[in-house]
């Protein structure tokens, strides 16, 4: 009693929606009703058309058009992922970026004598051997007293060396001596290479600790150059044991470098400035940093409404060997952007007035599947050592610093520190030096991985920057404005400032229009359909119904006839094995079977004879009359629906 | 006459009754539209009926639904922008030339020569340790009126929250006081400020303070200045700024010279006299159709520096501006300095930024549509931001001061301020300058351009004259100018300037717009292709549907009407026989309502054949579908 309810609900229905099966017994058969029917043109004038030629162009046409809407369509999806670009220009009130400005010379050369005594020394004393150059005439005016101390160890162990590149042996600075050179020679310039008169070549040698016979040869061509990178090698190692606030106080402090300040037409002072100490320039200070929590805005551009500054430059106390320009070195930037002054910075020259006029553009990619970029740098594997917004320059040298940890065992001095590493110095990795060149050639070559690893951020900010320069101050009016400033720099009034000590910055915007370039989707998906369904209804008069349709006959229904055709077959075999009469089996017999499908489905068998019952006669004597029975009844299908209501009335 | 034709059809449709049901219609409409979906509904078994039903309702409520995501699309009027870079002959953009400084000192020194010495006096007393000999070296009384207009006074911040005032010229001033406070200036506690009163002597004062004293020095010098110079007639000032023949010494154009005749003059109230080459506005426009320096402007200019006014610019240098022509070159915003003593090249590469106008984007394209005056109008200058932005200051100026300023043209009936006349107007400049409200207002009400053009510049410098040449070019420059065979120049004037045209000169950025009419027509096609098959000839169909449906409706509610009618005149007469349109209703609707049939008094009476009725309905079937439809349209 429990079953009944469902089978009852099963019997009703088979009775409401009874299976037909397909639409034609025969594969041929379901072509051609395929053809005459389906809402495709081309398709029924193969059917239609009289004539092979005729045919024969039909299928050819109609296949040409299948194969344009195929390859067309596969263009639109190649291009799917394609981006256009937009430029929107919007005037508006504009976040004056951060200004970050520091001296060229890092540490008050005065402040840093009793850490580079013995360096200096030694650099003065190769400048002697090498070039029999005495100091009186040279611009090094500060006098090293103790001049015959013995120099420490760690000098001699990389000591400079006068190359003579063809007998392969070099000189060594302090003790004169001549030894052969073994293992590599890098020349940091190749263009040497094919000079003829190599005699002078000045360089040094790094050679593995571990294994002395490993060593690398850097020369160059100038002697500058050479003593400029050996001086650096050495100021580096001490610079990395001096703690950073010692390091700050060694360096310039807001008073000694800003004199003046004044932005958006209002004075302002150290207080705006943000401190930031960069291990190879010192103290430098970030106008607008926006640590204090607000970003200050123009809303105004031009000259008189942007930053002005007038720097102090002490040009007196630098050091002679570190750095051979004077002036400073700005960078603007976002307030969350790193500012990587020694690679992007712009230089200011000494009594000059420096105009900096800007122009603010903001950029926007599109990220993955788009282009290859990175949004917040979160899926690059790559520690952000900078406590600032991801970029492609701090990727690369965060990337570089752990390699330098992971091969060397200590932190490259220029980049910031991982956890739980520290500083190279000479007293505890004697060996990083020579690991540090590999590496840093090893990296340049590109074979750390760090440029394929790190990809470029999906936005930036830039500031186009128009730089020019006018005499300040000019000639009349030096007087009163040298003797102002130094009053206002508050020293006695004998020391008169000079004015190759002064530098005047003015950073404004040019005008307040901020160009906004952004790729947006070429393609979306509702247009990738309209394109698709273009296609289709221009060659073929096609939609997704055609899709559906060309599935429902050549899959459901061709399958099912070959199904049964199967089924058939293995039926008729088995029968004419039991019953040893498989001649009788006529071929009329197998059409029949499929025009009444009376062995479609086992399981809808009785419904099939039920619904066949009725509009059927119980032997239709002519078996080949069903398919044209199918186009007559398409026109009458209206009525075909209501018969069995009036029957049953009429029965009544 | 038609309509009534019409009207007659449609009454005897009325009188004839429905021809179909709504059934019949839908099921006549389904076989024979051109969409895809519905003919599938008709043609196959039950099951597939019910998915076919389906699928068709889902194509359709999706076509709809893209279609909305289209039609929005199209109404947020994206544009996309292309990108072209290359080498045309183009218009060489105007370039203006200006002296850093405005006027003559030599000139001008009557005028200021009261303003030097007071600033002069200032400085040697804050400067000085000993108060007491500057005042005594002055052999002349100082105009201390002109002083207490606006007076620079010395704040002193030893105690933070009490800060004295102390006036410089007040010698009345205990001069302890004073002494003790110049020992400690080395501890820098002192500020110098500018004060600035509504009216002279009034209480309601600002101080305007700077961190620096040459700030406040220079900002000092440039309202005292600008207040006497506003006084002075145009052409005066134009008589006391840098004449043309003495400051452009040389000039080539490609490989044509040209001289300062060919510079338009413009009064600008920052530099003096500006010399504007290739402006256009009197004659066409010079091309360039070659890139390289040789093919560019080249100019020699003397800015001499020994004339400059020494408190009123600091920076020395010429100043200059590419620009479009015929419009106003405003060179503290977009100019750059040029060095004395340099050759200065400038390569140029014209950005150009056209974009649609309304409703793409708010732009404006010829300032029309600004709620601003245009100030700039009366130099002939077409609109641009920065004017826009200037007039409305200046207006807002005039409105609230009084007067208007000296850096900007003047409104019909206004004069400029000056201290005389307008006691206030520093201290009313200041607050309005300082006001980011006034800011944000005009801000709002200016637009940009919907054509940008900037022309980007890529500057470099080189030593000008070099040592060995810069004998003899004295010489010759010297002598063209002032037939003199002396050196009247020297290295702190001359300039040597190249701007020209860089390989790639122009990079334009033009929008179009993403979505145009077109563009929204095949996309709402190939939507409605893609899901049904359809077109526009598909939705004519459909409407014509809803017009049959809607007739059937109302025949079928007047019928329905008369029905009621009948039935009431029935309640009278119950024994009434069969009215005629009972039996009319009878042979037209008797097969497809099921509620008549029931009715219907002669079904048992009919003869027990099943067969026989089909034909009968057959035959009324395919009357009005094809021969009925006609007939009662033709009549």
């Amino acid at each position: 009693a429990a079953a009944a309810p469902g089978k009852k609900i099963t019997a009703r229905l088979k009775r409401t929606l009874p299976v037909r099966g397909p639409q034609a017994p025969t594969l041929s058969e379901l072509m051609r009703w395929y053809c005459l029917n389906t809402n495709t043109h081309g398709c029924r004038r193969i059917v239609v058309s009289r004539g092979r030629l005729r045919r024969l162009l039909w299928i050819v046409l109609t296949l040409s058009a299948v194969g344009l809407i195929l390859w067309q369509c596969a263009e639109l999806l190649m291009n799917y992922y394609s981006a256009s670009v937009s430029v929107t220009v919007q005037f508006q009130k504009l976040p004056f970026p951060a200004v970050t400005i520091c001296n060229i010379n890092p540490y008050k050369y005065s402040a840093m004598k009793e850490y580079l005594y013995e360096l200096d020394k030694e650099t003065k004393k190769a400048l002697e051997t090498f070039y029999g150059f005495s100091e009186g005439k040279s611009k090094v005016r500060r006098s090293v007293d103790d001049w015959n101390s013995t120099g420490s160890d760690f000098f001699e162990q990389i000591p400079l060396l006068k190359v003579e590149d063809f007998s392969r042996t070099a000189t060594e600075l302090h003790s004169g001596q001549k030894r052969k050179i073994e293992g590599s020679v890098f020349h940091k310039d190749s263009s040497i290479v094919n000079s003829g008169d190599s005699n002078d070549i000045i360089g040094f040698q790094l050679c593995d600790a571990n294994n002395s016979s490993e060593c690398a040869l850097y020369t160059f061509s100038s002697g500058v150059n050479a003593i400029q990178e050996w001086y650096k090698l050495h100021y580096m190692n001490i610079m990395a044991q001096i703690p950073l606030e010692i390091k700050e106080k060694l360096s310039y402090s807001a008073e000694d470098l800003l004199l003046t300040c004044f932005f958006d037409g209002l004075s302002c002072d150290k207080r705006h400035f943000t401190r930031f100490h960069h291990p190879l320039h010192g103290n430098c200070y970030t106008f607008n940093s926006g640590e204090s929590g607000t970003i200050l805005s123009t809303s105004t551009g031009g000259s008189e409404y942007g930053l002005q500054v007038v720097l102090y430059i002490d040009e007196a106390d630098y050091n002679p060997f570190l750095v051979t320009s004077t002036g400073a070195k700005i960078m603007v930037h976002d307030q969350n952007e790193y500012p990587f002054i020694e690679d992007i910075g712009t230089e200011i020259e000494t009594a000059a007035a420096t105009s900096i006029g800007m122009h603010f553009t903001q950029s926007r990619k599109l990220s993955k599947p788009y282009s290859d970029c990175t949004e917040t740098g979160a899926d690059i594997p790559v520690e952000n050592l900078y406590n600032k917004s991801y970029s492609l320059q701090i990727c690369l040298h965060s990337c570089f610093q752990k390699a330098m940890v992971e091969s060397c065992g200590c932190a490259q001095y220029a980049q910031p520190l991982p956890a739980g590493a520290e500083y190279c110095n000479y007293k505890k990795n004697p060996n990083w030096m020579y690991c540090y060149y590999r590496l840093h050639e090893k990296f340049v070559k590109e074979q750390l991985g760090c440029q394929q690893i790190c990809k470029d951020a999906c936005s930036f900010k830039e500031w186009a920057l128009t730089t020019s320069i006018a005499q300040w101050p000019s000639v009349v009016s030096e007087d009163w404005m040298l003797r102002v400033l130094s009053w206002d720099k508050g020293q006695k009034l004998n020391k008169k400032l000079n004015k190759t000590d002064l530098a005047n910055l003015m950073v404004f915007y040019k005008d307040l229009n901020e160009r906004f370039i952004s790729e947006n989707p070429a393609n979306t998906l509702v247009i990738l359909l309209s394109n698709f369904g273009g296609q289709l209804g221009l060659w073929m008069s096609c939609s997704v119904v055609c899709v559906i349709e060309i599935v429902e006959v050549f899959f459901i229904d061709s399958l099912s006839i070959v199904l049964r055709r199967q089924w058939q077959r293995a039926k008729k075999w088995w029968s004419g094995r039991q019953q040893g009469r498989a001649a009788q089996a006529t071929a009329s017999d197998v059409e029949r079977q499929g025009h009444e499908n009376p062995a479609c489905i086992d399981e809808d068998l009785p419904t099939f004879t039920t619904a066949l019952r009725l509009p059927l006669p119980q032997d239709s004597p002519l078996p080949r009359t069903p398919p044209p029975n199918y186009s007559t009844l398409r026109l009458e299908t209206a009525f075909t629906e209501q018969l069995p209501d009036t029957l049953e009335l009429s029965q009544h | 006459m038609n309509l009534k034709k019409y009207l007659v059809r449609a009454l005897h449709r009325l009188q004839k009754g429905p021809g179909y049901t709504y059934k019949e219609l839908l099921v006549w409409y389904c076989d024979n539209t051109n969409t895809h979906g519905p003919k599938r509904i008709i043609k196959e078994g039950p099951k597939k009926k019910l998915i076919w039903f389906f699928l068709t309702l889902l194509f359709a409520s999706l076509v709809f639904w893209q279609w909305g995501i289209l039609i929005n699309t199209y109404l947020s009027y994206n544009v996309t922008s292309s990108l072209s870079i290359g080498f045309k002959t183009m218009k060489f953009p105007a370039v203006t030339i200006c002296n850093a400084n405005p006027f003559k000192y030599s000139e001008v020194k009557p005028l200021l020569k009261e303003l030097d010495r007071l600033i002069e006096a200032a400085l040697e007393r804050i400067l000085q340790p000993t108060p007491g000999n500057s005042t005594e070296n002055m052999s002349l009384p100082l105009d201390l009126e002109l002083w207490n207009q606006i007076p620079l006074v010395l704040i002193d911040e030893h105690d933070k929250d009490n800060p004295i005032i102390l006036d410089i010229f007040e010698t009345n001033q205990t001069a302890v006081d004073n002494e003790t406070a110049m020992d400690s200036r080395a501890n820098k506690k002192y500020k110098l400020a500018v004060k600035l009163c509504s009216h002279q002597g009034s209480e309601n004062c600002t101080y305007r303070n700077f961190s620096s004293a040459a700030q406040a020095v220079t900002e000092w010098y440039i309202l005292q200045s600008t207040s006497i110079l506003s006084k002075v007639p145009l052409h005066e000032r134009i008589r006391m700024g840098y004449q043309a023949e003495d400051m452009i010494l040389a000039c080539l154009y490609g490989a044509e010279p040209c001289n300062y005749k060919n510079f338009t003059q413009i009064y600008h109230p920052d530099h003096g006299n500006c010399y504007i080459f290739n402006w256009g506005m009197d004659e066409e426009a010079l091309n360039s159709s070659n890139p390289g320096a040789e093919f560019g402007l080249k100019l020699i200019l003397d800015i001499s520096q020994q004339d400059y006014i020494p408190y009123l610019s600091s920076a020395a240098g010429a100043r200059l501006m590419l620009h479009q022509q015929k419009s106003f070159p405003f060179l503290k915003d977009q100019g750059i300095y040029a060095m004395a003593g340099t050759e200065t090249s400038i390569g140029v590469l014209v950005d150009e930024l056209e974009r649609m106008g309304y409703p793409y984007s708010d732009c404006t394209v010829n300032g029309s549509d600004v709620p601003v005056r245009n100030l700039y109008s009366q130099y002939n200058t077409s609109y641009s931001i920065q004017a826009c932005l200037r007039s409305c200051f200046q207006t807002h100026m005039v409105e609230i001061c009084g007067c208007g300023h000296y850096m900007f043209p003047l409104p019909e009936g206004v004069n400029y301020c000056n201290n005389e006349d307008n006691p206030g107007w520093a201290y009313c400049y200041s607050s309005l300058r300082s006001s980011i409200k006034q800011r944000q207002i005009c801000i709002d009400s200016c637009k940009e351009t919907c054509n940008d053009t900037q022309y980007k510049m890529t500057i470099s410098m080189a030593d000008w004259p070099s040592e060995a040449s810069e004998d003899w070019i004295f010489h010759i420059l010297s002598y063209e100018r002032d037939m003199s065979t002396n050196v009247t120049l020297d290295r702190n004037g001359i300039i040597k300037l190249n701007i020209y045209f860089q390989e790639y000169n122009y990079r334009t950025i033009s929008e179009s717009a993403a979505t145009t009419i077109v563009w929204l027509l095949s996309s709402l096609g190939g939507q409605f292709g893609f899901w049904m098959g359809g077109s526009v000839l598909c939705l004519i169909e459909f409407g014509e549907i809803i017009i049959d449906s809607l007739w059937i409706t109302i025949i079928n509610v007047i019928s329905w009407c008369k029905g009621l009618k009948q039935r009431r005149a029935r309640a009278r007469f119950p024994d009434s026989p069969p009215t005629v349109s009972e039996l009319v209703e009878a042979h037209t609707n008797l097969g497809f309502q099921p509620e008549p049939v029931g009715a219907v008094p002669g079904a048992p009476a009919l003869p027990p054949e099943p067969g026989t009725p089909p034909p009968n309905y057959d035959s009324l079937r395919v009357q009005p579908l094809d021969t009925l439809g006609p007939e009662s349209d033709a009549d």
